[in-house]
């Protein structure tokens, strides 16, 4: 079992990484390339890990396709565990992406104190991978806090006129739940210690954690509010259109890309599991939470007029129909869900990865003073419309897959529920129209002269175009990896629901 | 002839609170340190008594260590509030709110 | 036949992603010259296919798409004699048309954005018409509704394109809720998607759950081809380029709602209720459109109303039980329809993009002696004149309603025979000021004479008015010695197996009385339009002029739902920002971190920063602490 720490150099190249910038911060170029260097490593290293899966299968034991358990601190029964299966592959393989995509685009963003920005990144990439990959639950949480606070600082240093203000307003949402969560964590383990006379931390064995009804809802609430801050779920989602809107594009490209998956993530791993007779009782109030964000933010969407402010509005509804999936919790929407992290993942990032190229050039994002830029940035503008149109499920592009399975999943069990849902799609119809309409298409406002997409923008964006068409055009491999994930009893306990 | 424990207990009370008294409601720096030595002899005289209560060496030792800590303290403290005369040419405490919320 | 088809499909869609992606290092006739090869290959591809087929219908899988758990979706296909006729008609006239677009738009430099959706535009309804399951068709269902909101807003500068692509992709949507949602509904109730599937299943399914799931594909339906309610896109959408509005406004894609219902008519058919609104949505629709094609000034706003109307008869048809009639008057109507949108371009363009009727000036017939005859043989076929395919083709949606045995739907044919004496006088009302118009119109002087039009745009449209004339005869009736071709060779489609039981004299008797009716209506409309100008509105507020505002405005729909859905909505999406969501949400979670604050503002007043009150709280404290493990002792020991 404990072969190499492959997962461990994973997670902890990215903070090595980030160290090794600090060390070079009179020179901004090495620390950018260094970045690069690091990022790139990870992702191939996260890539021998595809190749590697069928073998890994084997010894791991069946359920997971890899699994490193070292000792840490054993007086409290703390242990260094990472265990890899399709759900993190996939999802440490969006990480890894984002994260180079990342350096690539603060290349000429980001003026200022670049060393220290790259160190941020790079630690919070090491947060994100861990929070994917750890199954000691202690683990998780300081990964889970590792994520949040280099974002405080990205936001805070790096981002426009509001950002102090709206790192502050993020750091407040997202501790505040985390904090609530971190006493759940140590009520769980001291009641597990009581139980069964072992101090632990893992997660196979809290799951075997019995409660009395009480507690165990107080538990769940309290894990599923910390998720349901970082979603961000909708009445808890105010902090994410100002985090959007102030941070650099890097922030909300790992903002959208990662750290909301990150609740999403947990939700399904350990809240579920952990937890599953709350969850249960839980689910009809996350169903109606998660309808009401698509419309509520879909609609608000519409009033915009700070690209950002809309695509991060966008955001909370998408997200909406992922706890939508999540909620219903049977095979076919969890397969959805999944697959629509990855997919919001691409899109949303793209989005935010264009506007920010757009800021770089006109300094502007209101909606009210751009117009008509396909004649001016006619490859810029394809892009958009292309990635505006994976946004809404065109079928055949990335997202419509993950939101037909959470749909049609969620019919079988639920019918209103799914044709709101339906419905909801064409909320995000009417915003994204509007949006097209008054940025690319309309009387042209912006004087012509402006270069459209350079070379390392176009290496940005082709990535993301390929894996929208590759998630739309032939999902399975990554439907399957999900599927046999999904199987795994360790995840499902105390939820009949599913059957393979 | 022996004076009752209670006696003494009595006298370190009156002059712990007789120091204590001087320490909250002194203004000059220099009587609020002597308010809070008055305070610790008042201790000290405490734990002889009760070193001879009950025939204990451990409370005279007690005594010893708090002398010596007085002893350093005072040292301290003098030295703090030469400093702070020197700077601001006053020994009044109300004069020293820097920490003040 | 397998190679055949994937063929068919991938040659277009090949066609878009060169244009695409290497366009912009070709020449403009390279680009063009792809184009066109793409789509011609693809029209000789269902030629192939149809020879082929032989009345069989083929369901295979091209690939698997995505599954999870039980649902799973592939790229299938189902040819069948229906696909195959769409097939062969989809792909003739996208030839066409594209033909034609490298005349109309010699000058527009946008050539390879439009070259590139409108081959993606042929890939997408071929697939619409080969899908083999529900999901994949959606698939080419969305991505017609996306070339074609491209397409309409393809001059994007100008504020009322732009307006109009966006619009009529966020209304067809309004009717995709609807497929999504039957798409689930079939899922769940059927348990499984494929088209050949569905067909088996519809026989065993009751009455009520076909109606449900004909019902969500008919709202599906209505979106996708501008029936009412939902017809306020079509005449907005004219805002395209003209070759656009013949080949999608017109052709094909505003009748993929029909091939959908055609599609699954035998889940329609088991369900009565939802024939008979489909019939009375039908019949809404007809008269809604040809009153609205009645009174419009723009040339292609009257053949956008006129669409709206002759798709209307095709959703009679259907409500009436007859695919075959609805097929028939489907492929006749893209015929005509598109010749007179690609003749109303030539015309459009030669008189330097004037689209007024009135201003055009009339006289054309002398300085456009080609176009005359070709617009009088498509005005022919839409008018229903006597043994033109549009003739036959709505005599048997006629007589089809006719024959049905409830009585309501006598009253339908009552109402639609009324309806079709409007339609030749709209046509000629059309042709007539078009091309004899007086010049002296009061809404200004004529405009400078007409320039030539490429040889191209005029040479496409002859085997147009060829089939609009002839195409009759693909289905002649039974009593004119004819063998109904086209509903032999359908016989085979599941649910398209009806016979009218028409007694052969009685059929002659109701083509006589309507042939005699069309020509009085044409004469009428000859008399009535030839000699006279349209009176031009004053400020007199008439019955006439009431009604005539109310059909040009196409009965105030389209401001019906400007104020009373898309202004609140837009109005309410802004108070919800800044009332609900900043206002109280925001403001109060902001609140309950700032009440920390003044928690911290009254308690620093403790820390006052002097030594004498520290050491009394000391004391105090100490105090209390000492009470408190006195008072403990005390009751613990009592």
């Amino acid at each position: 079992m404990n072969t190499s720490p492959l997962l461990g150099t994973i997670v902890f190249l990215p903070l090595f990484g980030a160290l090794a910038a600090l060390l070079y911060w009179h020179n901004e170029r090495t620390c950018r390339l260094l970045a690069l260097t690091v990022m790139l490593a990870d992702l191939v290293l996260v890539l021998f890990l595809f190749t590697l899966t069928p073998h890994f299968r084997e010894p791991a034991g069946g359920n997971w396709l890899r699994v490193e358990d070292f000792s840490w601190m054993d007086a409290l029964g703390i242990r260094f565990t990472l265990a890899l299966d399709g759900i993190s592959l996939m999802l440490i393989l969006l990480t890894t992406v984002i994260g180079a995509l990342t350096v690539l685009i603060s290349w000429n963003e980001i003026k200022e104190h670049v060393a220290a920005f790259h160190f941020f990144l790079l630690a919070m990439m090491t947060g994100v991978l861990g929070v994917f990959l750890a199954m000691d639950v202690f683990l998780f949480y300081l990964f889970w806090e590792l994520q949040s606070i280099p974002m405080f600082f990205l936001i805070g240093i790096w981002g426009h006129e509001r950002r102090i203000y709206a790192a502050v307003k993020f750091a407040l949402f997202t501790i505040s739940g985390s904090l609530v969560m971190f006493l759940a964590l140590l009520g769980l383990h001291l009641l597990h210690a009581r139980q069964s006379g072992e101090t632990t931390f893992a997660l196979h064995q809290l799951i075997q954690t019995s409660f009395n009804l009480p507690l165990e809802l107080t538990f769940f609430a309290a894990f599923a509010l910390a998720f349901a801050i970082k979603i961000p779920m909708f009445p808890l989602h105010t902090w994410l259109p100002d985090a959007h809107t102030e941070a650099p594009t890097a922030g909300s490209v790992i903002l959208a890309g990662l750290l909301l998956k990150t609740g999403v993530y947990a939700l399904l791993r350990f809240a579920f599991p952990l937890f599953p007779h709350a969850a249960q009782l839980f689910t009809p109030l996350l169903l109606i939470l998660g309808l009401t964000g698509i419309f509520y933010a879909g609609w608000i969407a519409l009033a915009q007029t700070d690209l950002k402010r809309l695509v991060a509005y966008s955001s909370i509804s998408h997200m909406g129909l992922i706890i939508v999936g999540i909620a219903v919790w049977n095979l076919t929407t969890l397969s959805g869900s999944l697959l629509q992290m990855i997919n919001h993942g691409i899109t949303t990032s793209a989005l935010f990865i264009l506007i920010g190229m757009l800021d770089e050039r006109l300094h502007t994002r209101r909606l009210s003073d751009l117009g008509g830029l396909w004649k001016t940035l006619p490859v810029w503008s394809g892009f958009f419309l292309f990635f505006s149109l994976a946004s809404i499920g065109l079928p055949g592009l990335n997202n419509f897959v993950g939101e037909m399975l959470i749909l049609i999943g969620t019919f079988t069990r639920q019918p209103w529920a799914a044709a709101a849902g339906f419905i909801g799609l064409l909320l995000t119809v009417v915003y994204v129209m509007r949006m097209l309409r008054e940025s690319i298409w309309g009387e042209a406002r912006i004087s012509p002269g402006i270069a459209d997409l350079t070379g390392r923008e176009l290496t940005i964006l082709i990535p993301l175009t390929v894996g929208a068409l590759w998630l739309g055009l032939h999902p399975g491999p990554a439907l399957e990896l999900f599927g046999t994930a999904l199987t795994v009893p360790d995840l499902v306990k105390g939820l009949p629901i599913l059957t393979p | 002839m022996t004076i009752p424990f209670t006696h003494m207990l009595f006298l370190a009370i009156l002059l712990f609170v007789m120091g204590a008294a001087c320490a909250m409601t002194r203004k000059n720096l220099f009587l609020i340190l002597i308010g809070v030595e008055v305070m610790l002899n008042a201790a000290g005289i405490a734990f002889v008594a009760a070193a001879m209560r009950w025939l204990d060496m451990n409370g005279q030792i007690m005594v010893l260590f708090v002398m010596t800590a007085a002893a350093a303290e005072i040292a301290v403290a003098l030295a703090l509030i030469i400093c702070f005369q020197r700077q601001s040419g006053s020994t009044n405490a109300d004069r020293l709110s820097l920490l003040k919320g | 036949m397998k190679p055949v088809l994937f063929l068919l499909l991938s040659f277009p869609l090949l066609g878009a992603l060169l244009v695409s992606l290497i366009g912009r290092h070709l020449s403009r006739r390279a680009v063009e010259t792809i184009a066109c090869t793409a789509v011609a290959a693809s029209f000789i591809l269902a030629l192939t296919a149809f020879l082929l087929s032989g009345q069989k219908a083929y369901s295979l899988t091209l690939a698997r798409w995505f599954a999870a758990g039980s649902f799973q979706v592939g790229l299938d296909l189902y040819y069948d004699p229906l696909a195959a006729v769409m097939a062969l008609m989809v792909t003739f006239v996208s030839s066409l048309v594209h033909l034609y677009s490298v005349g109309y738009m010699r000058y527009d430099n946008g050539y390879i954005r439009y070259f590139c959706f409108l081959n993606l535009f042929v890939f997408a309804m071929l697939v619409i018409v080969t899908a083999g399951n529900l999901v994949f068709l959606y698939l080419g269902w969305e991505t017609v509704g996306l070339c074609s909101y491209a397409l309409i807003g393809f001059w994007y500068e100008k504020p009322e394109a732009a307006n109009a692509g966006a619009k009529a992709f966020v209304v067809t949507r309004l009717g995709d809720v609807a497929f999504g949602i039957a798409i689930a509904i079939c899922w769940v109730t059927l348990g499984h998607l494929s088209v050949s599937g569905i067909h088996d299943s519809a026989a065993g399914i009751d009455a009520s759950r076909a109606g449900i799931i004909g019902c969500f594909l008919f709202l599906a339906a209505i979106g996708k081809s501008a029936q009412l309610p939902l017809s306020v896109w079509l005449p907005d959408a004219m805002a395209g380029p003209t070759p656009v509005s013949a080949l999608i406004h017109a052709a094909t894609m505003v009748t993929a709602g029909v091939y959908l219902l055609m599609r699954f008519f035998p889940v329609i058919q088991a369900s009565m209720p939802l024939m008979a609104v489909i019939a009375c949505v039908g019949i809404l629709t007809i008269c809604f459109g040809a009153l609205g094609a009645l009174i419009q000034k723009d040339i292609k706003r009257i053949l956008a109303y006129s669409t709206i109307s002759q798709v209307g008869y095709m959703f009679l048809a259907l409500g009436a039980g007859d695919v075959a009639g609805s097929l028939f008057h489907l492929i006749a109507h893209a015929f005509f329809k598109s010749l007179l949108f690609l003749g109303a371009g030539c015309i459009i363009q030669a008189l330097h993009e004037e689209q007024d009727i009135f201003r055009m000036g009339g006289g054309l017939r002398q300085k456009m002696p080609q176009l005359f005859w070709l617009f009088l043989a498509g005005t022919a076929a839409l008018g229903a004149f006597p043994l033109t395919a549009g003739f036959f083709s709505k005599d048997r949606i006629l007589l089809a309603v006719f024959l049905q045995p409830q009585a309501g739907y006598k009253l339908l044919w009552v109402i639609a025979s009324m309806a079709a004496m409007i339609t030749p006088l709209y046509a000629f009302r059309l042709f007539i000021i078009v091309f004899f118009g007086k010049s002296q119109s009061p809404s200004g002087p004529a405009k400078a004479s007409p320039t030539s039009v490429p040889d191209v745009m005029t040479r496409v449209l002859w085997p147009l008015a060829f089939f609009s004339v002839f195409l009759g005869f693909l289905n002649l009736p039974l009593n004119w010695a004819g063998k109904e071709w086209l509903a032999q060779y359908l016989a085979a489609v599941p649910g398209s197996a009806m016979e009218l039981h028409a007694s052969s004299k009685m059929e002659s008797a109701m083509q006589l009385g309507s042939a005699l009716l069309t020509i009085i209506m044409v004469i009428v409309a000859c008399i009535y339009y030839g000699t006279r100008v349209e009176s031009v509105e004053t400020g007199t507020e008439t019955l006439l002029s009431k009604m005539q505002a109310l059909f040009r405005n196409g009965f105030y729909l389209d401001r019906l739902y400007q104020t009373r859905i898309t202004a609140p909505y837009r109005a309410a999406a802004g108070l919800l920002w800044q009332k609900v969501d900043a206002g109280w949400l925001d403001a109060g979670l902001n609140q309950s971190a700032r009440s920390f604050l003044t928690l911290a503002e009254t308690l620093r007043l403790w820390t006052t920063g002097r030594v004498s009150r520290y050491v009394s709280m000391m004391v105090a404290g100490f105090a209390l602490i000492l009470c408190s493990l006195t008072l403990a002792w005390w009751y613990l020991l009592i």
